[in-house]
This record gives structure tokens, sequence and C-alpha cells, in this order.
């Protein structure tokens, strides 16, 4: 049956689907990303991927354009496009067959971090290419000076095995060769071949959905509603630019260190809304720096994109329209476009998370009463290599959250995954079964969060202890300053790491510490011996709005919650709370909201 | 003798009733009474011609535990864990719902932060106390619930899977204190890893113990006063029945309990209709349901999410719902584009046909414009075919269509977004549609399901007798079922065949323990089923395997690791002989036997013609005269050739040009597609 055959006497003109058998091969292309990303989750093998869903598919014409993508990972949103174009420039297209499949992690031809890898698989319907297949996926460990390439050098050589495109299938055949490089260069070889077969899966899926799209609706259509889309998309962003006022609205925020220097590294962003068009200039932003922080154009792209994703149309199906209307200018020589040979492990996590509180910043100048409070910023991801009781070296990772900002609406989400990725942390039982390590807490943290008439969301304090000890490689900051809030509301805590000693003494390992002095919070291949612990105390999002005009009543439950200390309540809300009886001194509160 | 099944839904309270030792049928249907359910119970027995006095068995399915669960609806409860997760069920796994959506916000926690306490102790992943538990704190929390007049209590150590003593010792600290309250274990409630899933479910059955023992006291007396002699019997998620005494201590068994009640009525089919692979559809006003069921069962799963980061693990049957039904709003978005849902008109104020207020329009109005719906439903209603019409022009407009064709396109695109959601769920399990008949039940089902079985390329379509009341039907072909089950971890290779052995037996013995006190001790009416969950090594999923019912062997483990390896094949479509495979869980289902009542004979209306004239109805872009069809009076053997419509009590199917139909034995409607 073809459905446009019968539903044909509206059709504008002949380049134009009706508008049903849009929808219909539209939802089509969203559901076959969905599927995809389904396939992988379940038959993937490391719990980066299966467990912590950080991996994103989606779905390409055959010009390369981005139709449908089911993004876990925003960060992955733009990035994915630079890793194809790179595949499709070095295997020219007229040369790609059935069941090729190609491979890319370099950040200097359109990747990210070295640990995001991507598939890309040409799909043919009866010998025509109608389009690509393409799967992203953060694998565990691609070798480097530290476990999952957190080694903080200042050369991108220490953060892993850097490949180039490469055909990883060659017509359905595997390419052995490049195989058994992977499987010699990595601490977790036993991973490899399991998630590799799961990518494939998930690509094949695709292939075969598309397939069964050309088969059922005829490929012209297809490709026409493939274009379409994208039209559409790019109607609906630009209708959403248009309603905000235009104008330039600049915004700053920065990364606590490089992890080498203990300079601030700063982020300048320009948004110059005209119409239904949006500049966004990075202009004036630090240049490349020596440590492993630096952004390449690709992940910067992405960064820009999903920040600005949020307060444009956020349903809007994710294709190539979506970029048309906004162009993104990066600075050359700037941290954030790194070139060669700069490190980059923590582009996807530090530097994105800066970009987004930077844009949403300025665009609360624009439109303040739709904008939250900046979040914690911070995805506090981390790398272990521990010690198993036999002496062999396991590698382990988890992403302590903090808060979301206050929204014109709501307080903040408390310990949810920032905005660029949506991955899930460890649950303890499953790492302490996997992992020769113990979960001490994870809990979220009193007045961590920015107050306000809506305050962010909370951070949360998590400790591992290492049964037989270990390694441990970490970025964060916000280490300075916590989480900007808008609208007059306040910012959040600190973040902080700290080493406990098996007889409970502690040490500040990074941030400030109870006198003052401030450790660099970017840990590479830090020690921790037996029965030693790691804390890191995240923070909170931003506040939205005055505190003082929180309701009292507000207040109080979040005293009784212990999501606030009763301190806490007096000096940021004004509401003052007898600690004996547990009730609100209302004329005192009055009182002290007047001043 | 009756055996009666009644499902209490959100709007309506299904009944249907066997005879036990006949053929007699009795089906009734009547609005659910909030905020006592048990009167509408008791209203439906009525309605249906009934003596309380002649019910043998009566067997319930409720949501009332859902809904009290999601309003958040009881009485507060505390919780007890470890030092350091005060918080496991707050935060959840600390994703998002929405990725985009910069105001969302995260469900209400199921026991306030208040009301949770944490008190030092810690066992480790072996079962071995690292710290002992705080003996003293531990009085002063079930000091200060008592002060707090908290009526139950749900304890969560971690790693308590493997070792629950200081649950256990902790238990016993608050009862002291706390003589009265409702305490639960997460080690007894189930002991399998993963805190996070144990946690909530143990927090949600504390929960809603106090809440389920209202309901069941009020129902109870409200039997006796009618002289009911008979047992009264309630559906569990898993696909079984418990008695009362049972289902007062388990809560957290009862959250899918209607929708269980049509997936076993499925089961019925698939063993008795002659199509033993079914797809279980069930199309209502808000919700599609979709379920697999093969060889009589539905697949069962153990990670069900009751809501964003609310898991339930015990096991379930494994029904997906999406929000698509009658009620859904077709709109047109800001990139111009129609789509279809997942708003609802619900039944407040309905689609714009029903004249109560609803301006937007739905899939029942889109129906109805075409000819599909009757405007009278059989003299029940009259529909507003103007008010209908009126809305969807508001659509057809923006689109450029015509009123019928964006009419005829807001169903085509929500059967695709149906087709997605069981293709989605198809994919979730591994199966291929193809292999399955199409089962179309709820009201709205049979509208839509050829449409929705041809975008799947599934050729065959089932509309059962009485699919209007399908969980009531299916209440009354359950059996007793009873789920265990013991975390053991090992890879195959080197497993402690010893402890595996002794592990299914002490399952096993538990499980005639249950189904003894619940009346059933007769050897030939249980079935002992054993399954392990079982993944490869580093993996964080697991597969149900079947496991030999006799004493494993070593030549047993060759056997599980190929049972393993394509179980995993089929769940996920990858296996591989190099990756070493290892055990998690053991598991036994206990099923006892209910004494079966002559099988189900159709009830074709006497005296009533088969046939009810013509009506037109638009297929493709125009009207074509249709024959319309009794569907209750549809003899065995009938045939029918679309374009088509079958009129039911409580259903109406559409026939496309492109199909074909017949009732079978069974009296159920075979629609057969030319693909």
């Amino acid at each position: 049956m073809n459905i446009e055959a019968n539903i044909t006497n509206n059709s504008v003109t002949e380049n134009i689907v009706d508008p049903i058998t849009f929808e219909v091969i539209r939802s089509l292309f969203d559901y076959t990303c969905e599927r995809m990303a389904m396939v992988l989750q379940r038959s993937s093998f490391s719990p980066i991927l299966a467990d912590m869903l950080d991996f994103s598919n989606a779905v390409y014409d055959s010009d390369l354009q981005l139709i449908a993508q089911a993004a876990n990972c925003p960060i992955h949103l733009a990035a994915m496009k630079f890793s194809a174009e790179a595949a499709i420039k070095k295997y020219s297209i007229d040369t790609l067959k059935q069941g090729d499949i190609i491979l890319v992690n370099d950040p200097y031809s359109g990747g990210t971090h070295i640990n995001d890898i991507s598939f890309i698989m040409p799909i043919f319907y009866k010998k025509e290419l109608i389009g690509f297949s393409v799967s992203r996926g953060h694998w565990m460990d691609m070798g480097g000076g530290a476990a999952g390439g957190q080694a903080f050098g200042t050369h991108i050589a220490a953060e892993g095995l850097r490949l180039p495109p490469l055909k990883i299938y060659n017509n359905n055949k595997i390419n052995q060769d490049l195989l058994d490089i992977m499987l010699n260069n990595t601490r977790t070889p036993h991973f490899i071949e399991g998630d590799l077969q799961a990518h494939v899966g998930c690509l094949r899926v695709a292939e075969y959905e598309m397939q069964q799209a050309c088969e059922r609706y005829g490929v012209a259509t297809v490709k026409k509603v493939m274009k379409q889309v994208q039209t559409y998309t790019e109607r609906m962003i630009r209708d959403a630019i248009s309603k905000i006022p235009d104008g330039v609205y600049e915004a700053e925020d920065y990364a606590d260190t490089d992890g080498i220097s203990s300079e601030k590294v700063k982020i300048k962003v320009r948004l110059d809304i005209k119409g239904s068009n949006i500049i966004v200039d990075f202009e004036g932003t630090d240049p490349i720096c020596a440590g492993a922080i630096n952004s390449p154009l690709a992940n910067t792209m992405s960064a820009a994109l999903y920040s600005l994703q949020f307060f444009l149309a956020k349903d809007a199906p994710q294709n190539q329209g979506m970029f048309n209307p906004i162009e993104i200018r990066i600075p050359k020589g700037s941290w954030l476009n790194a070139e060669w040979p700069a490190p980059t492990i923590a582009c996807t996590t530090l530097a994105s998370t800066k970009i987004t509180s930077a844009i949403w910043q300025a665009l609360a100048k624009a439109i303040p009463d739709q904008v939250t409070g900046s979040t914690c910023s911070e995805c506090n991801w981390f790398v272990s290599s521990c010690l198993t009781e036999d002496g062999r070296v396991d590698v382990f990772s988890d992403l302590p959250a903090g808060g979301w900002g206050g929204t014109p609406f709501s307080d903040g989400m408390n310990v949810t995954m920032d905005p660029l990725g949506n991955c899930m942390n460890m649950s303890a039982e499953n790492a302490e079964l996997l992992f020769p390590i113990a979960y001490e807490a994870f809990e979220i943290r009193s007045d961590s969060a920015g107050p306000g008439l809506y305050r962010g969301g909370l951070g949360a304090t998590f400790k591992v202890r290492f049964l037989h000890g270990g390694e441990l490689g970490m970025e964060t900051s916000r280490t300075l300053e916590g989480s900007p809030g808008v609208n007059g509301g306040g910012y959040s805590a600190l973040q902080r790491s700290s080493h406990i000693m098996a007889d409970g003494s502690s040490k500040v390992i990074g941030g400030i510490d109870s006198e003052g002095n401030w450790h660099n919070p970017l840990l590479a291949s830090h020690k921790f011996g037996a029965n030693e612990t790691f804390m890191f105390e995240s923070t909170g999002g931003g506040g939205w709005g005055d505190a003082k005009k929180r309701p009292v009543n507000a207040v109080f439950e979040d005293v009784l919650d212990e999501y606030i200390t009763i301190e806490s309540a007096r000096e940021h809300y004004g509401v003052v709370i007898d600690s004996e009886t547990m009730s609100v001194d209302e004329s005192a509160t009055t009182a002290l909201r007047a001043m | 003798m009756w055996r009666v099944g009644v499902d209490v839904g959100g709007t309506f309270t299904d009944l249907f009733a066997r005879e036990e030792d006949g053929d007699g049928q009795r089906t009734a249907k009547v609005l659910t009474t909030r905020p006592d359910r048990s009167v509408g119970v008791l209203e439906a027995i009525k309605q249906a011609g009934i003596d309380i006095a002649d019910v043998s068995h009566l067997i319930h399915g409720t949501t009332t535990a859902t809904n009290a669960l999601i309003e958040r609806s009881y009485p507060d409860a505390a919780f007890i864990t470890t030092e350091g997760f005060r918080d496991t069920l707050e935060i959840g796994r600390q994703h998002r719902e929405h990725l985009y959506d910069p105001y969302q916000t995260k469900p209400t926690p199921i026991i306030k932060r208040r009301f949770r306490y944490t008190v030092s102790e810690r066992m480790n992943s072996n079962g071995e106390t690292e710290r002992e538990l705080d003996e003293e704190r531990a009085k002063e929390i079930a000091k200060t619930i008592r002060c707090k007049g908290i009526k139950s209590v749900g304890i969560g150590f971690i790693n308590s899977y493997v070792g629950g003593a200081h649950e256990v010792r902790m238990g016993e600290i608050v009862r002291e204190y706390c003589p009265d309250v409702y305490i639960i274990l997460s080690s007894e409630t189930r002991p399998v890893y993963r805190e996070h899933g144990r946690f909530m479910t143990t927090a949600i059955r504390a929960a809603l113990m106090p809440v389920m023992a209202e309901y069941f006291d009020h129902l109870e007396s409200r039997l006796q006063s009618h002289n009911f002699t008979g047992t009264t019997l309630i559906l569990k998620s898993s696909g079984g029945v418990m008695t009362l005494d049972l289902a007062r201590l388990h809560p957290e068994e009862q959250l899918e309990s209607g929708p269980a009640g049509g997936v076993a009525y499925a089961g019925y089919l698939s063993k008795n209709s002659g199509y033993d692979r079914i797809l279980h559809s069930d199309v209502g006003g808000t919700s599609f349901d979709v379920s697999i069921v093969e060889d009589g069962k539905g697949l069962v799963t153990r990670n069900h999410e009751l809501q964003w980061e609310v898991p339930i693990i015990v096991p379930m049957l494994d029904i997906h719902s999406v929000g698509a039904g009658g009620g859904s709003i077709g709109w047109v978005d800001s990139g111009g584009s129609l789509r279809v849902g997942p708003q609802s008109a619900g039944s407040e104020p309905g689609p714009a046909c029903y004249g109560l207020g609803g301006t937007e329009p739905t899939i029942t109005d889109a129906n109805l414009l075409l000819g599909r719906l009757e405007p009278t439903l059989g003299g029940k209603i009259n529909l507003d075919m103007e008010a209908a019409e009126k809305a969807v022009a508001g659509i057809a407009e923006k689109i450029g269509l015509s009123v019928l064709e964006a009419a005829e396109g807001m169903i085509a695109i929500g059967c695709e977004y149906m087709a997605h959601a069981v293709r989605k769920v198809m994919t979730s399990r591994g199966r291929d549609p193809r292999d399955f008949i199409y089962a179309s039940f709820g009201g709205a089902g049979s509208l839509h399901a050829c449409f929705v079985a041809r975008s799947m390329n599934i050729p065959k379509i089932m509309v059962p007798p009485n699919a209007g009341v399908a969980s009531a039907c299916g209440a009354t072909v359950m059996d007793f079922r009873q789920d265990m089950e013991t975390f053991y971890y090992s890879p195959v290779e080197g497993a402690d065949l010893g402890r595996i052995n002794e592990i299914y037996s002490l399952l096993e013995e538990k499980g005639r323990d249950l189904l003894k006190a619940q009346g059933i001790s007769d050897p030939s009416r249980i079935e002992l089923i054993r399954t392990a969950q079982m993944r490869y090594v580093g993996q964080s999923y697991e597969v149900d395997t079947d496991i030999p019912s006799n004493i494993l062997t070593e030549n047993d483990l060759l056997k599980i690791k190929a049972a393993f390896n394509e179980a995993h094949e089929r769940e996920f479509g990858v296996s591989s002989e190099s990756f070493a495979p290892a055990f998690v869980s053991l598991s036994v289902a206990a099923i006892g036997k209910m004494k079966e009542p002559p099988a189900m004979k159709p009830q074709i209306k006497v005296g009533e013609s088969p046939t009810s004239g013509q009506r037109n109805v638009y297929f493709d872009g125009k009207w074509i005269e249709c024959n319309v069809y009794c569907g209750d009076a549809l003899p065995i053997g009938y045939e029918i050739k679309g374009p088509a419509i079958v009129d039911y009590e409580h259903a109406c199917a559409v026939l496309p040009e492109w199909t074909n139909a017949m009732v079978n034995d069974f009296g159920a409607l075979i629609i057969t597609l030319e693909l």
C-alpha cells in the first residue's frame, strides 16, 4: 500500500509530500533513532554505555545532512556531523559499499575527546545511497597516560589512541588489524568486542528501518521527506528566535583552571539576535591553554547549539534545520577552537558546561522571565583505576551530579546530570559487585543550592572507598565561585574534593580547604591507599529571583526536610526559625525581611 | 455458582462472570465509585443479576494501590537506611525525563526527606558485616517514629540482598518501640541487588500497606453483609492471583493489577483460539497498552518503571503504555506538521462530539466524521457531528486539507504512532511482529487495528469475544502465582552446583508453603517453574533463562549456557560463545492451578440478524457504502469481506477494503489483511 498515492489531491507541488505522509515518515525517522538507542543500550557491555547511556545515534541523508537524532548526550548533537564529514572526506562517497563501517575518534577530525568514538555506515536501497546511520558512544578506556584518558597532560598523545577515519568493516568483513590495535591499546580489552557488536547492531537497525521505509513509501518520497523535515524544523526554530527581542547580549563564565596553571580560563560570549537569526560569537575568549580542557570546534558547536535549544523550540525534531538560523563564530587560537596537539579530554564536560552557563546568562538579559539559574555546570566525571585483591587493575567511573538552577516556575532539580548529557550514575550495589570499591555515600548536600524565590536544586555528597587502593583522575570546577543565579537569585555553594584516610582524618585535594588555601581541582592519577576514601561535594544550581520573597512556609518546609539549615533560612531568606520549638518566629521574620 | 471477575478501572468497573459448572456468562459495566471503590464492585454484581450468595470466587483487579501511589495519597511513612544513602529514594539515577525542558521537575519523593532516617551499619557485597548496626542510633530512630505517629516503616540497607541480618535487627528494634506499625524489610520484599529499585519497591510497599488494609476491610465487610461465602482473590501484576490475606501484605504486587487481567485473557486465547503467539493491544480513551503473549503466558519483566525513576522490581507482566487513544488530540505544531497526542481530552471534557465542552479534535471525532463510528453508539448516546466537524476544521485549514482528509490523516498518524510503540516493545523483547496475531481489546482498539497491523506487516488480527470487558474476563481464567527469587552471583564456569540445587529446593519449598497457605496442596495442581537471571560477565542487564527442574549436574550447566546464549540472542539480537555467562539470581514461579470451569463457549445472540444495513464510510479519500454487521450476532464460520463495519456492544471494528474476516470456532473475528 502506498499512502501517498491515496491522499495526494492537495499536494501543492511535486516536490512537497502531502502533510499526512510527511508526518508518518517524519515520525518513522525519530522512531528509527530511538530504536537504535534501545539496541545499543541493551546489547552493549561496558557500564558507561549500558548503565550510564553515554551515547547518541543519528540518521543522515545522502548529502550528510542530519535527518533525525536520538541524542542521549546533547553534547553529541552537532559533533556527530563533523565526525561523519571527516569520514566521508577520507573515503569518498562513490567508493562506499553496503556493509562498510568507518570509525573515528580523532578530536581534530570532527571528534571531541578521544573516548567518544563514532561509527558511520552508508545505507543503500537497491544499490542507491539513501543516507548514513551514525552511532557515537563513550568508550571506557582508549589507552593513554591514565585510566579513561584523564591524564591531564599537555599533549593529546597522553589521552589515548587517536584514530583517524578508518574502516572497521569493509563490505561486512571486520578489519582485524585495526581491532587488534585497539585491543592492544586499552585497559579494558574485555569490553571492546561486545561494545563494537552493539554499535554495529544499532547501525544495522537503522539500515533496516530506512530500507523498509523506501520499500513502503517509495525511495523518492522518503528522500523528499528527508529534505522537508529540515525546512520544517528550521521554521520552528526561526519562529522561536523571532519571539526574542532583537539585541546584543553578552556574558562571561570561566573554568577554575586548566589543571596546569592556577589561572582562571575565561569564556566570553556575545549573542547577536536579529529577526529570526542568532549569531553566537566567542570573541574575547581566552587562548588555547596548556591543560586538557580545550574544546575542539565540533564540541564547541554542539555545546552552543544544545544550550540554545533549551530556550528555543525544545520539542523541535532535531535535524540540520535547527542549525541553519544559528551562526557560531569561534576565534581561531582560542581554547574553544582547539588545535593539535592541545589535549582535550575534559572538553565534553568542563568546557561545554561553562559554554552553557555563559549562554544562559546572556539569554537571561534578553528573556529574563524565561531563563533559569545556572546549573551546577559540571559533570564531575572521574575515572579511577582501582586495584583488585589479586593486584589486577580495574577501571571504573562515575559522575556525581549537582543541582539545576531555579526556574521561573519552580525550584531546580536536585542532583541531576548537567544539560550536556543525561547519564545515569552507578548503582552502589552494582559498582561493588563489579569493582573492588565500597560506596559510602551519595546523599543530598544541605545548603548547597543558590537561594532564590525559587531556589536552585541541591548538590550531593559522594564518597567511594578503595578496598585495596587505586588512582583517580577527575575534572571539575566551581571551586572558586558557585553557580550564578538570575534575576536576583543567589550563588550556590563551592565544589570540593577530599581525601579521607583510613583513620577518618581528611584533607581537601581540590578546591578551598578550611584554611582558605585553594587546591587545583583537576586531579590526575591521585593515589589512594587501601581503605582510603575519595569524597566529592557537588554544588547545586543558582537561584531564581529574590530569596527574601520566597514564601515563609516554603522556607520552613525546606528546613524540616534539611534541604537548608536554620542558619541559611535566616541569612539568605530572612526567615527566623526557633530551633527549640521548630516553629517560625513570625514577628522576627517580618522584621528581618523588612530590613 | 458463579466465578466473577471484576476490574475496577479509572472510569468504569467491569464485570464478567462464568458459571462454575455450566456455560452461562454475564457482563456488567458501572461507573467506578470513589472514594470507596468497593461500592461499585457490589453494584456491578447486582447489575449482572447475580446474587452475592451465589458467588464462589470473586476475582478482583484493583487500581486502588496504583492511584494512591500516583497521587501520593497515603499516611506519612518512614524509611530507614544505611548512613550515606538517605536520598537514594529521591536522587534516583540522577537523569531527567525530558532532555531539553529547563522547567521540568522530578516526581515527588515516595517518602518525605524528614521521615528518612539513617543509621551506621554496613554489609559488604559478600554479605559479611563490615560495621555493626549502631543500636543506640537505631533506638533513637524508633522513638522518633513513635513520636511522629507514623504508621508504616520501610527498612532498606545497602547490600542487604546478600545479608539481611541488620535489617532484621533494625526491624526488631522498631517493633519494640512501635508495636502497631507496619514494618517492611527490603531483603524480605525482594532480595535482589541495585539499591534504587529495591529501596523504592520497599518504600512503596510500606506506604501503601495502610491504604490497602482499609480498602480490603471495606470490601470484606460489604461482601459479608450480603452473605458472601465464597473466596476473594486479588489480581497480581505478575499475571496470577493471591488471597486477600496475602494481598494485604503485598500492595507492591498490585500495581498493574487491572491490565494483568487483559493479558491473562490473551493468554487464555493463545491456548484456546488456535493462535499461540498473540500481540495484545488495548486502546482506551487515553492510553494504548501493548504486551506480548506466547504459549498461554504474558512475558514478564523485572524492571518496570511505574513513573519516571519509580522502578518496581517485583516480576510484572511486561505491559507498555503510550499516550494514544480515542481521546488523543490532533494539533498542528509550530513547524506546521499535523501531530496526534499525547495530550488527551480524557473523559472530561472528552472529544468534541461528546458535547461536554470539548473543542479540540480527537481521534474519536475523526472516526465519527468518517462514518466509522455510528452517531448513537447503538442508541446509547447522541454524538454531536457538528461539533466534531468544527473541531477538525480548525486543523484542516491550517494544513490546507479538507475536513475529511484531515480526519483520515489524524487516524493515519495516530495509527502510525501506535505501530511505532508496538515495534519498540517488540524490539525491546527481540520479537518479530510478523510472527504474531494482533489481538485487539478495548473500546477503541478495533477501530484502528487494521491500520496499525498493516504498518507492521502483520497479516492477521483477532477481535475476541468480550473485548470490551477483557480484564474482568481474564480474571476468571487466572491461577495462583508466587514468585520467589534469591541472589546468587557466579560465572557458570565454576558455579557451585550443590549450592544452586539447595537454593532451588528452598525456593520451591517456600513456593509450596505459600500455595498451601492459600488452600492449594494437591501436587497435581502445582507447577514449579525455574528460571535464572543471567548475563555475560561485566554486563549490567540480566536475561531470564529457563532452568531444568531436575537436580542439576555439570551436564546441565552446558545446557544452561546454551539456553542463555539463545535467550540473549532472542532478546538482544547478539550472543557470543566467547563471552563468559554468569548467574545473577535464581528464581522459581510457583503456579497453583484453579479448578477449571467448562471452556468458554461463544455466546451468539439468538434471533438477531447478523447484518444491520449499510453505512457510508470514508476510506482513502472517498465515501464507500459499507455493509454493517452486528458483531454479537455473528455465527461461527460467518464470512465478511471488507470494506465493512462490525458493531459490538462495547466496541466497533473497521474493516477496510483490503481485508477479509471470518468468525472462528472460539467466536473470535479473525481479520486477514491483503498486504
